[in-house]
């Protein structure tokens, strides 16, 4: 067997908890997508205006002003944007929380009897697209804006994750036992 | 060995997820647009028929005055937002002053201002999904209607004299405190920045 234990031949109380984590997980993950989409946006010029400050001018001596006419209908909304603390905020508490959902999926992937490089390939995986997400949005927030992909890719690569460990915990959950070698 | 791995592993995941459940934890949540700046404008100047935008980038001078007086700018630029009637009058002027707090995040207003700079109207534009229910219950104390009037040099502060967290409420006799403070900095930006 390779692996911690086999999810396949595990109690039924086992292979019930691994399924609802997984669902429930990705219902989380839904609220992610479209919370990504309402904040930051998908595309990397969005996920960009987000992330990188707005380049300092100096301040002139004198106030200068300029005036223009305004469509009211046309006034588009402002688009959010992350300082620094709110940065700090946002990485405390979701690179725990990734570092945790990135736990609890190694222990069904020790479940699921893959061979060894590929378990610890989606292992490393499941911890390092979390790391790889913020370390993105720092980048950014420290002005290099071409970043953005590292970002936006690291979210996709997360939800890859998640859909390879949710099809190998049903398979191995709905499968039942290994019949004994006759 | 392996009965001992599995129940470590166990224990150490239940007590992060403890310490991380238990941990107090100061959050500031999404915002929230409770007006769209766009009706704020059209509502708060609702004679006019042509509508312009006055974008003041605050040089030295000004932005040394606004911060003696205790409102330092945050932003670069301050946007006036004028409204024009049939006759070619300034019917009036909208901008959107904006406090950020450290632990709550930030509250926007819209305040409107008849030509010769009397407070016409406010309205509470952003807040936070975890201050909005205070700011609304500040509204709701009929806050805003006191704004009503006052006049470019006045006093903002004034119309939560005989209130308190007694009165209120903690939470949104705080974010009626924080309202004020945005539109007396709105008024200070109207003084010091724009000259018609």
């Amino acid at each position: 067997m390779n692996g911690l234990y086999s999810l396949r031949n595990a109690d039924f109380s086992v292979r019930l908890g691994a399924v609802l984590f997984v669902l429930v997980l990705g219902y989380s993950y839904m609220f992610a997508f479209l919370m990504v989409r309402e904040w930051a946006g998908l595309t990397p010029a969005d996920v960009a205006a987000t992330y990188v400050p707005a380049a300092e001018s100096d301040r002139p001596e004198m106030s200068m002003s300029s005036t223009e006419a305004l469509d009211l209908g046309s006034m588009e909304a402002e688009h959010h944007t992350v300082d620094t603390s709110l940065l700090i905020q946002d990485s405390h508490i979701h690179i725990m929380i990734y570092a945790i959902v990135a736990a609890l999926q190694t222990l069904l992937i020790l479940g699921l009897e893959w061979r060894p490089g590929w378990r610890n390939l989606v292992i490393t995986a499941a911890f390092g697209f979390g790391a790889l997400d913020f370390s993105g949005q720092w980048l950014m927030r420290f002005g290099i804006g071409g970043f953005a992909w590292l970002t936006i890719a690291s979210g996709w690569g997360m939800s890859l994750v998640y859909l390879t460990v949710l099809v190998g915990t049903l398979r191995a959950a709905i499968s039942g036992p290994r019949p004994a070698a006759s | 060995m392996r009965t001992y791995t599995i129940r470590g592993a166990a224990l150490l995941l239940a007590l992060a997820a403890g310490a991380w459940t238990s941990a107090p934890a100061p959050h500031i949540t999404p915002t929230v647009v409770l007006t769209k700046q766009a009706d704020a404008i059209r509502n708060g100047i609702p004679d006019a028929t042509q509508f312009f935008v006055k974008t003041v980038t605050v040089g030295e001078d000004d932005f040394r005055m606004l911060s003696e007086g205790g409102f330092r700018p945050d932003e670069e630029e301050v946007k006036f937002y004028y409204g024009k009637g049939g006759d070619g009058s300034v019917r009036g002027v909208v901008l959107f002053p904006q406090l950020n707090t450290a632990q709550h995040g930030p509250v926007e207003v819209g305040l409107a201002l008849s030509p010769d700079g009397t407070i016409r109207s406010v309205v509470v534009t952003k807040a936070t999904v975890e201050t909005k229910p205070w700011v609304q219950a500040a509204v709701a104390h009929g806050l805003l209607d006191r704004f009503v009037g006052i006049r470019v040099d006045g006093n903002p502060q004034a119309v939560l004299d005989g209130e308190s967290k007694d009165t209120m409420g903690e939470m949104p006799y705080y974010f009626a405190g924080l309202i004020a403070r945005d539109v007396a900095r709105g008024l200070a930006y109207y003084r010091t920045l724009y000259a018609e």
